[in-house]
């Protein structure tokens, strides 16, 4: 037995209890089988018979790992601390025996005996009073969650009257312009082959060559203004977040040069002591640059912006009959005054009443002209009428499917919920002021960044979905944990902004904490009332620790 | 015709998209004194035969010191008879030869400082020294057949061993130290520039060369002497023309390496010649290279004029104590010669020829002169984790978590520049890291460290504390006129640098660091603690808005040296001194960890470097192995390059990749910018992340033999990771492998897989030896004259080798960090050689992280297999400490050494849990410790005697013989 090296002294076993670090569920495996003279007992998986020593003695022999539940020995193992007085609980393999004391275990019985004190009884304690305050919270919580669902019920019975409202209005208006519909028609038809013709009059042909050249210059102009927007934003985002580890001279050149160009001050803290003071004097110079001035009856760039499109919303037909009026070059009248002429004498009477009662009626509308002399233009006026009757009835067809749409997102999982708990939260626009920014969430519609220090604000995304990661059952409380914000402002040099709303159960709607955990992808955390269950209605065991 | 033209425009943009910048880096041709050394190298090789040398010894002056300890003799230039200058050769104890030559009385100084910065003490003179003055020279023969000759006319030194030429200085006549002189009126400069009425140009020509007795030495112009322009920045030069050139010759020498830092290949290709491989020569010029290029001579960060020349029969080496900007070129005239040309800007001639004669030997003289690799604290060469930026204490928090859940061992988190508020280090940022001490704290609760950022830009407000005591002390770096600070633009916006050079600064910039309030109202960081270590970044200087994103040449430093004159050493000085301010912050000192970007000669003392700012790219990860190779035969062992590459998003394949190289660098950090997607391990899907997370367990269960390779580093100036040609310096076929390499003296060989798509990999073993797959046990043959086997190597997959006659200490319980694992038992894998008798091994263990080392507090035991009877081998361990104390520890001889030190008592209960045993010809009849059985389980397979054989090797497996690591034991396996 003795050694005969004089230094070999063995270290001392380390070796414990074949069940200590067992699961429960486990205990009914670790028993010696005792047919053979030494006990012995078989790895889980089977695959090795080992002496039942061997077991818990620091040595690992299974391949499977299952000889050393108590010891650390095999890598990639549980160790169960039963922490008597709290919760058992596993950990890895790789804590046992690492001189640090797990939290997990507060029996200390994931270290060599004496290592840590046993502090079940205070942390079962404090366990107790942390799930009696979670309990608590989501008690008041869910207090306020359902008067969210009583207001998804009155929005429901709301929404339900706008609908009936929205249907009758819509039948109202559905006659109404069928009624303005035949007038037009009518005066229409009898306009129609005297207008055709002035139609051919090289100035109204003019006329109308010029209106879409006007139009397709807007259209350009437009489209410039929008590219021109986007450029200034792109270079506003490169100026306020250009990256100087890119260390890069053309950059600089490009933020300067634009800050030129705009009339904004330098933004880097950088004086340097000519170029800063030369470039000051520059962008004042651009900036007191006198206007350019324009010719008489030249349009301003506020008026292009304004009055443009209601010039291109002249009506040119009625326009030109109006002009036909005004030079007197049309003589004949009305065909609807001049029809008796061609009218057999004996229905004669017949039609003059009729006429007369027709076109009286036809003025009560303001329709057609009677002989006065303010008179304009008829055909103009009806057919405005009768546009906005069209206007109004599509108004009113767009509202009832607004509502609608309401209706069914109201109780729909993937968006205010089952109960609806999230509709009372739609629009509901929440901020965090990070010192820099303001970070703001408008629930179900949008999240922006605010510089608290002027400059522009960039939209961080829209809504698209809850959290539909892969696993996550639509509509539990997971599902409702997280809400996603896409496809905002693009960064320079990375992509799109987009925002991860991480919510829990709190009394107060509030976001807590942003970060840009990676470039221009943000994770908001907050709290609502929305996600606190009543307390008797989660599975305890989904309480953390 | 669309397909082709969007070729073209790919191809016109990709380079610029995600390459350095080339045009905010000097060529040659754009530095007017290496145009001026080309040129004249030039001019030297078109008149061949009749090139002289202007440059002799005046034999009058030659005087040998009483105690024969040094030469010294004025030397003359034909060009200037009027100038003199003054050399100076001596020999140190180790047979190193010190050559420096100086001008004497002239009208300036020429920096001589850069020697005192790199070495660590003065140099032993030798006693034994015999100098022997004739008629054409000066010579002595010392040691072992090493003689140094010094040629009278022209000036020629030259080192021989055994009559055989090593080195050879000035021998191509290339040798020019421009002389201080006063800047001539422009008179001759305008006539010869503007002809005049009717001469033409060639004319003129003429009559310039005329009136220029020198121009075939030093060119018809002066070319860039007294001012010169780089894109739109002036260096003025107030000083004129100083350069320095030298040739240095090895005519029996056909390999070259060193002189790093260049992302290139170990062994130095051709610059000059016949088809040079680069058109440009090596630069050594610390910069801000951003987004370097994968093969490229262009400088980098760091710096180490320190230069191998190897051959079959032996290998020298030559430090060139210089530290302004130096280009070097090279060229083999015949595949078994070198020719090297170093180009410097200002600066004395100061020269080391170390004679080897082995590569070994190389490094304990170039070690003698610079010092070796501080040994690290343990800790430190475990797995780092870094990105800029962790944003937020939380954010810190939270990583630390993930790691904790994937169960993936990480020792270190890192902090980058943006915790500091505004970008002013020492100070948070408040709204994200409200609470860094409990932060820290919060780290430390599971034994791990943090690691921050403090730059050298001092951000230029009075409400910046560290800036305003600089300020107050007057250490910050003047602009030319010596007076007024100077204001360069970083991180922190406008900004001025502490100008290290000044002695000033040094008690001062220690004090920061004490994590204590000093009580004098001074800043101190009192939101850290001891468990936070440093990094030291943007130290070359980089410089936003400066000439090549540095600092202006003209710049003054203490004493009045230009910028110029201490570029290359500026970004040692700032490691130097944190690496002390972090040591000395602590009572007993504790070991510091600093990590640098720039250094230089010596920086190895003072902590690890990284390879700056990489690519995430497959050359990037390929072209890191031999950087890292590169700098750790310069003496700077404790290197790595950012894991993942610091740009880019890698991809899975790639990053997995990327930690086999990193898990086999010295310094192993994952580092990613600020644009990337997050890449922490953890993040990573499956069959990745488990690949990934056995990888980081690998090298925690090889932190041992890591640690062990570090201590010999530490003591022999070897390095950790060996190139082939260190470690078998007689095989040719290895002379310019650079992918492949062994980890210390543990007979570890590693290639890692830098290829996409890769299955399999070829790796050289170098000599008739059996060496095993780490994982497979598969036993691998080669020849004598070494050849090429394949090993498997897909993803999963890692080929690693181990020598046969190796034994390893392992660690093989994951834990969360290094430190937790210092109770765990070891495991030894036993890998016999052909004999199938013998291996050796060697493990070294200490506290890790105090200095008690140094008053022998470890344990150094060398495990020994060998043949004890025909039929049995004995495997056994005994101490190393009390065998060779004074080769245990670096720094300091100890004469005695106590195997029951405290340290050692306080790990007697480690114990070798497990032996491996490779390669056993048979059965075991018995494996018995002490007399007594122990348990067992043998697998057949092949044995390591059978010389033709491979395939899996057999093994055999012993169970815990319960014997302590701290203890001397035996174990014997019956055949």
């Amino acid at each position: 037995m003795l050694p005969l090296l004089l230094l070999l002294i063995p270290i001392p076993a380390l070796a414990v209890d074949q069940t200590f670090g067992v699961p429960p569920h486990l205990l009914s495996k670790y028993i010696p089988s005792s047919s053979a003279n030494t006990p012995t007992w078989s790895c889980l998986d089977g695959s090795k018979q080992i002496s039942w020593s061997a077991v818990n003695d620091d040595y690992c022999d299974c391949p499977d790992g299952s000889d050393e539940p108590g010891t650390g020995a095999c890598p990639n193992t549980q160790f169960y601390c039963q922490n008597k007085g709290h919760i058992g609980s596993l950990i890895p393999s790789s804590r046992v025996r690492d001189g640090l004391c797990e939290p997990q275990c507060c029996d200390g019985s994931d270290e060599l005996p004496g290592v840590c004190p046993n502090v079940c009884e205070e942390v079962g304690k404090v366990y107790r009073e942390q799930q009696e305050a979670q309990r608590k919270l989501r008690k008041t919580g869910s207090k306020i969650r359902s008067t969210y669902i009583a207001f998804a019920q009155k929005e429901k019975a709301r929404i339900e009257a706008e609908i009936l409202a929205s249907t009758k209005e819509i039948a109202e208006r559905e006659k109404e312009v069928a009624r303005l519909r035949d007038i037009v028609e009518r005066a229409e038809s009898l306009s129609a082959a005297e207008l055709e013709k002035k139609k051919e009059s090289p100035l109204y042909q003019s006329l109308v060559e010029h209106s879409f050249a006007l139009k397709s210059l807007q259209r350009e102009h437009k489209k410039h203004l929008e590219r021109e927007k986007a450029l200034g934003d792109i270079l506003d985002s490169l100026r306020t977040g250009y990256n100087p580890n890119y260390q890069d001279m053309a950059v600089l050149e490009a933020v300067r040069g634009w800050e030129q160009l705009a009339g904004l001050p330098h933004i880097n803290d950088v004086k340097k002591d000519e170029e800063g003071s030369s470039e000051e004097d520059e962008s004042s110079d651009a900036e007191s640059e006198p206007e350019e001035e324009l010719e008489p009856g030249m349009w301003s760039a506020g008026q292009l912006d304004y009055q443009l499109d209601s010039l291109l919303n002249t009506d040119y037909e009625s326009l030109l009959l109006e002009h036909e009026k005004h030079i007197g070059a049309s003589t004949s009248q009305s065909p609807l005054f001049d029809i008796s002429a061609y009218l057999p004498e004996s229905v004669l009477p017949q039609y003059e009443q009729f006429r007369d009662s027709f076109v009286s009626w036809l003025e009560t509308f303001g329709i057609a002209k009677g002989n006065s002399p303010t008179g304009g233009s008829e055909n103009s006026r009806t057919k405005q009428a009768y546009h906005d009757a069209e206007h109004s009835l599509s108004l009113a067809i767009q509202e009832r499917e607004k509502a609608e749409q309401s209706l069914s997102r109201l109780f729909e999982p993937t968006w205010f919920g089952t109960q609806g708990e999230w509709k009372k939260l739609e629009g509901t626009c929440l901020e965090k002021d990070t010192g820099e920014y303001t970070y703001e969430v408008c629930l179900f519609d949008e999240a922006r960044q605010k510089p608290n220090r002027g400059g522009s604000t960039f939209s961080l995304g829209r809504f698209t979905s809850w959290n539909d990661a892969p696993g996550v059952e639509v509509g539990s409380p997971e599902y409702y944990s997280k809400q996603y914000y896409k496809r905002g402002a693009k960064c320079w040099n990375g992509p799109e902004r987009s925002v991860v709303l991480v919510l829990s159960c709190g009394l107060e709607n509030a976001i807590h904490t942003v970060q840009e955990l990676e470039k221009c992808e943000y994770q908001f955390t907050g709290t609502t009332p929305a996600l606190c269950l009543p307390p008797d209605s989660t599975d305890p065991k989904r309480d953390e620790l | 015709m669309r397909a082709f033209s969007s070729f073209i425009l790919l191809a016109s943009i990709v380079p610029t998209v995600l390459s350095v910048k080339t045009q905010d880096f000097k060529t040659c041709s754009q530095a007017g004194f290496c145009r001026r050394g080309r040129a004249l190298a030039t001019r030297a090789s078109e008149s061949a035969t009749s090139w002289k040398s202007p440059y002799s010894i005046d034999p009058n002056t030659v005087f040998i010191a009483p105690n024969q300890a040094s030469f010294t003799a004025s030397v003359k230039s034909s060009l200037y008879p009027a100038i003199s200058f003054g050399l100076d050769v001596r020999v140190h104890d180790d047979g190193v030869v010190r050559v420096r030559m100086d001008e004497v009385n002239g009208l300036g100084k020429r920096y001589d400082e850069a020697a005192s910065w790199a070495l660590i003490a003065e140099p032993k003179i030798s006693s034994s020294i015999q100098w022997k003055v004739g008629k054409k020279d000066v010579r002595a023969i010392y040691g072992k057949g090493v003689e140094v000759v010094i040629e009278f006319e022209p000036l020629k030194v030259t080192l021989l061993k055994n009559g055989q030429e090593e080195i050879v200085l000035n021998g191509r006549g290339l040798l020019h130290m421009e002389h201080f002189r006063k800047k001539e009126e422009p008179k001759l400069a305008v006539e010869a520039e503007v002809p005049e009425e009717g001469l033409n140009a060639d004319d003129a020509q003429k009559v310039v060369k005329l009136e220029n007795p020198r121009a075939w030495f030093e060119g018809e112009s002066e070319d860039a002497y007294w001012e010169e322009s780089f894109s739109s920045w002036t260096d003025t030069k107030p000083k004129g023309p100083q350069s320095l050139f030298i040739d240095v010759t090895f005519p029996n020498h056909g390999h070259v390496y060193g002189i790093p830092q260049h992302a290139s290949t170990l062994d130095l290709r051709t610059t000059t010649g016949e088809d040079p491989y680069y058109s440009d020569p090596y630069r050594l010029y610390n910069a801000d290279t951003f987004e370097y290029l994968a093969d490229s001579t262009m400088s980098l960060y760091g710096s180490i004029p320190l230069m191998h020349a190897h051959s079959t029969d032996s290998t020298v080496g030559v430090f060139n104590a210089i530290g302004s900007e130096t280009w070097v070129d090279i060229s083999h005239p015949t595949p078994k010669s070198t020719e090297t040309y170093w180009i410097s800007e200002s600066g004395i001639l100061d020269i080391f020829l170390m004679p080897g004669p082995t590569p070994k030997d190389v490094f304990a003289q170039y070690s003698s002169l610079t010092g070796t690799q501080a040994l690290p604290a343990d800790w430190a060469i475990g797995y780092h984790q870094c990105r800029w930026n962790y944003i937020s204490s939380e954010d810190i928090r939270t990583v630390q978590k993930k790691f904790d859940e994937a169960d993936m061992p990480v020792d270190v988190f890192w902090l980058d520049i943006e915790y500091a508020e505004d970008h002013k280090y020492f100070i948070w940022d408040k709204k994200n890291f409200p609470d860094p001490v409990d932060m820290i704290n919060d780290v430390q609760d599971t034994s791990r460290k943090m690691v921050i950022i403090i730059d050298p830009h001092l951000k230029r407000v009075s409400s910046y504390p560290v800036y305003q005591e600089a300020v107050e002390r007057n250490v910050l770096v003047k602009q030319k006129d010596g007076t007024s600070e100077y204001e360069g633009w970083c991180w922190s916006g406008s900004s001025a640098w502490v100008d290290f050079f000044n002695p000033a600064s040094w008690d001062w910039w220690k004090t920061l660091f004490k994590t204590h309030s000093l009580g004098d109202g001074k800043f101190s960081w009192v939101e850290s603690t001891e468990n936070v270590y440093i990094w030291n970044d943007m130290n070359e200087p980089a410089i936003f808005n400066g000439p090549e994103i540095s600092m202006p040449r003209d710049n003054i430093h203490y004493g009045g040296w230009e910028h110029r004159d201490v570029h290359n050493i500026n970004g040692m000085l700032f490691s130097n001194l944190t690496s002390q301010a972090v040591m000395e912050r602590s009572t007993p000192y504790k070991r510091p960890f600093v990590l640098t970007r720039s250094f230089y000669a010596g920086s190895q003392r003072f902590g690890a470097m990284w390879t700056g700012d990489n690519l995430g790219t497959w050359e990037h990860m390929a072209v890191g192995i031999k950087m890292v190779l590169a700098n750790s035969i310069a003496g700077f062992a404790f290197s790595g390059s950012d894991v993942g590459g610091f740009f880019g998003n890698p991809e899975p394949e790639m990053l997995v990749r990327w930690y086999h190289v990193g898990a086999f660098s010295p310094f192993f950090r994952a580092h990613a910018h600020i644009d990337t997607k997050r890449r922490e391990p953890f993040l990573l899907d499956e069959p990745y992340k488990s690949i990934v997370k056995d990888i980081l367990r690998l090298r925690y269960s090889m932190l041992p033999i890591w640690y062990t390779a570090f201590r010999e580093s530490s003591v022999t100036g070897l390095p950790v990771v060996r190139p082939h040609y260190v470690v078998f310096p007689k095989d040719e076929g290895g002379f310019s492998i650079d992918d492949q390499f062994f980890v210390g003296g543990s007979g570890i060989l590693v290639k890692p897989v830098t290829e996409k798509g890769v299955t399999e990999a070829s790796v050289y073993i170098p000599e008739d030896e059996v060496y095993y797959d780490y994982f497979s046990q598969h036993a691998y043959r080669s020849a004598a004259k070494g050849k090429n086997i394949t090993v498997p190597a897909a993803l999963h997959q890692l080929p690693l080798l181990i020598r046969g006659g190796s034994i390893l200490p392992t660690r093989e319980r994951p834990r969360r960090s290094s430190t937790l694992m210092k109770q765990d038992p070891f495991t030894l894998r036993v890998a016999l050689d052909k004999t199938g008798f013998n291996a050796r091994g060697e493990l070294y263990l200490d506290d890790g992280t105090t200095y008690s080392h140094q008053e022998g507090q470890f344990v150094w035991k060398e495990f020994k297999s060998e043949k004890q009877s025909k039929n049995v081998i004995k495997i056994s361990s005994h101490d190393l400490g009390s065998e060779k104390p004074t080769e245990a520890v670096d720094g300091v001889a100890l004469t005695t050494y106590d195997g029951g030190n405290a340290f050692a008592k306080s790990i007697s209960s480690v114990r070798v849990e497990k032996l491996v045993v490779l390669g056993v010809a048979s059965k075991p009849k018995g494996v018995k410790l002490g007399g007594k059985e122990l348990e067992w389980e043998y697998t057949p397979g092949v044995g390591a005697q059978e010389s033709k054989k491979e395939g899996i090797a057999s093994v055999l497996v012993i169970k815990d013989p319960k014997v302590a690591i701290t203890t001397d034991w035996e174990i014997s396996i019956q055949l």
